[in-house]
């Protein structure tokens, strides 16, 4: 099942299809925080564990390749996980 | 004997050691500077080794070569254009899969280099373990094991860095992307070859694949029709993968590292959580960590105002305790007074608030940045910066800004816009720093009682995120979103944080002294010439008028432009008494204090404003901040009145 990041408790994990961020050929602020985030490791097809939700509508902090790595709330709703058991 | 030269790049991610490795091998020799026309800082140093002189520099912090900051653009032109005879990578040992995602792209922009592998002791503690000649081999590139906080392997990588460099020449790209990639690089990399280009070829031509602005433009301006061509074979790779061709490009990439780092480290699971991921969970956790934050920020305030006042008082009292020998040899004349009440008393005036507020101010900063809480701190408060159209990471300037408003206007660099830079750079001004601390604390805090001290940083703090909500409604821009790493806690490197912290003074040292002085002349002649009075009369309607205060208080407001804490002296000087009790209300002493701690960043902060951001927001702030002052000054002084809290 998909789901927005965010819909994933701490300690779940999910396989990355999507970043929904508005995407262009370079134009804005959507292209380059894609590939902020594809830069810091989160491509399609990359496992992710959620280690904390920070209350309050915070940032999420995901495991990814091996570090730990904090994405604000409005991000994190926009990364598209297939969730895994 | 002649001296052979050479240049040596440190590149890496942030938070790798990197500027521990910078210490470890230039020590003294450094320079620390600008990028020329850039807010992001230059770091340089010679070292003599074997006969050879070299020059280190140590570029930002980054994670990627791509053009998502002014940090990554800058490393990259650097190494393109100055082509330093070697790239040291630091890479952390603990996360070696996106470090190499960096050391690759390194590779692809074809310099000679070795690797730094820092952090192994801190790898080995996460069950970390990695086979050094396998690294080697599938990189092609000499591997140095380092543990830079403890100085060791060191020696070594400058052993084998100097070895590297004499060689000179860079190994070959080993990213081999899918064939269907590779095909339209090479179309590419052939058209590229036949025009004069200051990049590697084949590195343009992946780069054009995956939409790099800079390159792009670059290119467009020297033929575009490559540019199309690009286009073109870009959309076919997305027509194969079903994926935009920079989403493939990266995750080829991605992969290759991946690779590389799963065949060369095993890791072994743990069964005990270490300190650090322990200290990590206390930390971040969703009810403690706020509790905690707010103690470990009321701790080093207080900290800082115990020990600094002290020793600013100490200070004061030993320095001024020269005019009696000033005079002595100056007599007392207006020349005295000139050179004493100008010159000297603004020496006096950095000496006792630089050394005992911004050293350990600093000190204590570095130290919770270094150790890894300042990036939980900022994870913590992400939501409350979001607010302000900010994120997290704006909370440490904002932390700054509390010991002097010149570094937090300078630590605005760290958010990634120009907009968000002014945001913060405009709130930052707004925060009550140590001098205004003094006159808060001195005035209001001791005749008043702290209630009302602390009822002044509270109205400070609404007012605060007030405005910065407005700024960011107001100003036009999408807010940037948080992506941190959090780095695993860690020992701060003692020496480092001395180092960071000595230059962070000379910086503050070289906007604010010239400044103090010549503005403190400009008064001191003012005051020779009777011209204090005039001004006090032409203020006086705001003053008296509006904010119900005694003429003489619009001198104090005009000196308190050059320092904040001078208007608690001057206004001493001027009404003959420090104890203020018998000069003024309690309801002027809070109106007087109010106005202090919003009206206009002192003109050290305003030098500070214009280098960042430019002479027209600089004024645009400053202008705001006094309408502020008096408005709300004006408005307290009737709401206070009425309901006769503090008296008439």
């Amino acid at each position: 099942m998909e789901l927005p990041l965010t819909a994933l408790r701490e300690g779940e994990s999910g396989v990355i299809t999507s970043i929904r961020a508005g995407f262009g050929w370079g134009k804005g602020g959507g292209y380059g925080l894609q590939k902020r985030l594809m830069d810091m490791g989160l491509t399609p097809g990359t496992k992710i564990t959620v280690v904390k939700s920070a209350p309050f509508h915070g940032p999420v902090e995901i495991n990814v390749r091996g570090y730990r790595l904090a994405i604000g709330r409005g991000m994190a709703e926009k990364i598209f996980v297939e969730v895994q058991k | 004997m002649t001296m052979r030269k050479l240049k040596f790049a440190l590149a890496g991610n942030a938070n790798v050691g990197k500027s521990v490795i910078f210490n470890q091998l230039t020590g003294l020799h450094q320079h620390i500077g600008n990028w020329p026309g850039k807010t992001v800082e230059r770091a340089e140093g010679t070292l003599h080794f074997k006969g050879y002189t070299i020059d280190v520099i140590d570029l930002p912090g980054i994670y990627s070569l791509s053009t998502f900051s002014l940090e990554e653009i800058i490393s990259r032109e650097y190494i393109v254009n100055e082509k330093p005879d070697l790239v040291i990578n630091v890479v952390d040992a603990s996360a070696l899969e996106r470090n190499l995602f960096f050391t690759l792209q390194l590779m692809e922009l074809e310099v000679p280099l070795i690797i730094a592998l820092n952090q192994i002791d801190m790898a080995e503690k996460k069950g970390i373990k990695i086979d050094l000649k396998g690294l080697e081999e599938k990189l092609g590139v000499k591997v140095v094991p380092t543990i830079a906080i403890k100085g060791k392997g060191i020696y070594e990588l400058l052993e084998r860095a100097v070895e590297a460099a004499e060689k000179g020449s860079a190994k070959p790209a080993i990213v081999r992307y899918g064939e269907e990639i590779e095909e339209r690089i090479r179309r590419l990399t052939e058209t590229l070859e036949k025009i004069r280009l200051k990049y590697p070829a084949r590195w343009t031509a992946i780069k054009l694949l995956e939409g790099d602005e800079q390159v792009r433009r670059e290119i467009y301006d020297l033929n575009p029709e490559i540019l199309q061509l690009a286009e073109n074979l870009a959309k076919e790779i997305e027509e194969i993968h079903g994926h935009p061709c920079p989403t493939v490009i990266v995750s080829e990439r991605y992969e290759a590292a991946g690779k590389i780092a799963r065949e060369t480290q095993r890791i072994l699971p743990r069964i005990k959580p270490s300190l650090s991921e322990r200290l990590h969970e206390v930390t971040t956790h969703r009810i403690l960590g706020y509790p905690i934050m707010i103690l470990i920020v009321l701790g080093i305030f207080n900290v800082i105002f115990m020990f600094g006042g002290y020793m600013s008082e100490t200070l004061s009292n030993l320095l001024y305790g020269y005019e009696k020998i000033f005079e002595y040899f100056f007599g007392s004349n207006p020349l005295k007074e000139i050179i004493w009440g100008g010159i000297m008393e603004g020496i006096i005036a950095n000496i006792t608030i630089a050394l005992p507020y911004i050293i350990p101010f600093y000190l204590i900063l570095y130290i919770l940045e270094d150790s890894g809480y300042l990036a939980r701190a900022a994870f913590l408060t992400d939501t409350l910066m979001h607010k302000m159209g900010l994120h997290g990471k704006a909370f440490i300037p904002l932390m700054l800004g509390y010991g002097c408003n010149v570094p937090a206007c300078l630590g605005c660099r760290i958010m990634e816009t120009e907009r968000e830079r002014f945001i913060a750079g405009f709130i930052v001004t707004l925060i009550p720093c140590a001098a205004r601390a003094v006159v808060i604390l001195g005035l209001v805090g001791s005749f008043l009682g702290l209630h009302w001290a602390l009822a002044l940083y509270a109205i400070n703090l609404i007012i605060v995120f007030l405005l910065g909500r407005l700024a960011f409604k107001v100003l036009p821009g999408e807010p940037t979103a948080l992506i941190m790493e959090m780095p695993d806690y860690r020992l701060p490197h003692l020496k480092t944080i001395i180092k960071q912290t000595w230059f962070r003074l000379e910086e503050f040292l070289k906007i604010s002294f010239p400044l103090i002085i010549i503005s403190g002349l400009i008064i001191k002649l003012a005051e020779i010439s009777n011209l204090l009075e005039p001004i006090s009369n032409f203020l006086s309607p705001i003053t008296v008028n509006w904010l119900g205060l005694p003429e003489i208080t619009g001198v104090t407001l005009i000196f308190g432009i050059l320092r904040k804490e001078l208007t608690l002296v001057i206004l001493a000087t001027l009404l003959g008494t420090t104890n203020f009790q018998e000069t003024l209300t309690p309801l002027q002493m809070f109106i007087f204090t109010l106005v202090v701690m919003l009206y206009v960043p002192c003109i050290a902060t305003i030098a500070a404003c214009i280098r960042e951001f430019g002479w027209k927001k600089a004024a645009a702030i400053s202008l705001l901040e006094i309408t502020l002052a008096i408005s709300v000054g004006g408005l307290a002084y009737r709401v206070l009145a009425a309901l006769n809290l503090l008296g008439y």
